[in-house]
């Protein structure tokens, strides 16, 4: 979604800050969220507190509660989608094939013995 | 009932409301499991973090290669608690081998799918917690009835998941019952996968998707780049949800 994003408003962003490269992204406080995203899902909880009270000098209350619902929404969605067993759709999958493989995201797959790229399997049964 | 008062920021009503509902959702008989079962799945979930065994596995090369027993609470069979530490503890090494275990044991199919949505649901509400600096929400009481039992007769499995899902295929042409006319109105046409994970356990997806739709966005705002929905843009959604499933070692 962020490269349908990025297609749509022409905005160039660097998509290998969502495996860790540091900076923004070129997104407007990109890396103080994707900064609050790692310490929510962290145990440091100091930091978390300094970084909740950044973005609510930086960006306001509502801003907080947002990217607080979306790393709620994620950090579950990922448990419905790792625990069902659900393959990355063939569209997407070859929408995607580039980024997924110039990320390395597809050794997340590959780790749990599954096939990264439906469109490898060949017809189903 | 669920209030975000005790703290000085601001939370959304639609989202107070969702988490209102989802809270009762728990408390109230499944699919397949009653109250005071889904309230203890909700307990578990909590506990997860607690295990000694989980903290094991998650540290090892390969979470397969640690045996033990998980520090439940006692109120739920091995199985569930397996099942559920695992998803919490570590989502991103499950395998089709683990879920065949699990289902080998004892745990339908339609079983594993309500567990995952609670699972989910509290996973969620306590990680909106953890990020906004509250306290997580004391449980809710289980409310007594009894589960209803449905299995939709349109889930099938067709090797596309490990669970069973509705495909929109199933819902074509002349539909038999009511029931398949509401899950036609709720699963026809193509969906993502993600949309139909939990299909199996109709009312598990129903709700789940209420409560990511006021947390992130409903299925029209997704794609709607010209207009701004929520207090961060799209481009920040987006960031923030993939850096969270990059780290969960998420690939879908």
């Amino acid at each position: 979604m962020l490269r349908e994003s990025s297609k749509a408003t022409g905005e160039k962003y660097d998509l290998t800050v969502l495996t860790g490269t540091p900076g923004d992204g070129n997104i407007p406080y990109g890396a103080l969220l994707v900064a609050f995203a790692e310490a929510v899902l962290g145990t440091d909880d100091e930091r978390l507190l300094a970084l909740q009270s950044e973005i609510r000098a930086k960006m306001g209350d509502a801003a907080l509660v947002d990217a607080a619902a979306i790393v709620a929404t994620f950090n579950a969605i990922d448990r419905i989608a790792d625990s069902t067993g659900i393959p990355i759709e063939d569209s997407k999958a070859e929408m995607t094939a580039d980024f997924r493989a110039a990320l390395c995201i597809n050794a997340f797959a590959e780790k749990r013995g599954e096939i990264a790229d439906p469109r490898d399997r060949g017809p189903r049964g | 009932m669920i209030t975000y008062s005790s703290t000085a920021i601001a939370v959304r009503a639609d989202m107070v409301e969702a988490h209102n509902v989802a809270w009762g959702r728990v408390s109230r008989p499944g699919t397949w499991f009653d109250g005071a079962t889904r309230v203890a799945i909700a307990a578990e979930t909590r506990h997860a973090s607690s295990c000694a065994l989980c903290r094991g596995r998650k540290e090892a090369l390969s979470p397969y290669a640690v045996a033990g027993q998980h520090d439940g609470l006692g109120n739920l069979p091995e199985r569930v608690i397996e099942q559920i530490h695992r998803i919490v503890s570590d989502p991103g090494r499950l395998t089709r081998t683990w879920f065949d275990g699990i289902i080998a044991s004892g745990t339908s199919d339609a079983e594993y799918v309500e567990v995952v949505g609670v699972v989910a649901t509290i996973v969620s509400i306590d990680t909106f917690c953890r990020a906004i600096g509250m306290p997580l929400h004391p449980l809710p009481q289980p409310i007594a009835g009894e589960p209803h039992r449905r299995r939709p007769r349109t889930a099938h499995q067709r090797g596309e998941a490990w669970v069973p899902m509705i495909h929109p295929k199933d819902l074509e042409g002349v539909l038999d019952t009511e029931e398949e006319r509401v899950l036609a109105k709720y699963w026809g046409g193509v969906l993502a996968n993600i949309r139909r994970a939990l299909s199996l356990v109709p009312e598990e997806a129903y709700a789940w998707f209420q409560l990511v739709e006021t947390q992130y966005l409903l299925g029209k705002w997704m794609r709607d780049f010209a207009n701004e929905y929520r207090a961060i843009t799209h481009a920040q959604i987006e960031l923030i949800a993939g850096r969270v499933s990059v780290l969960n070692q998420c690939f879908y």
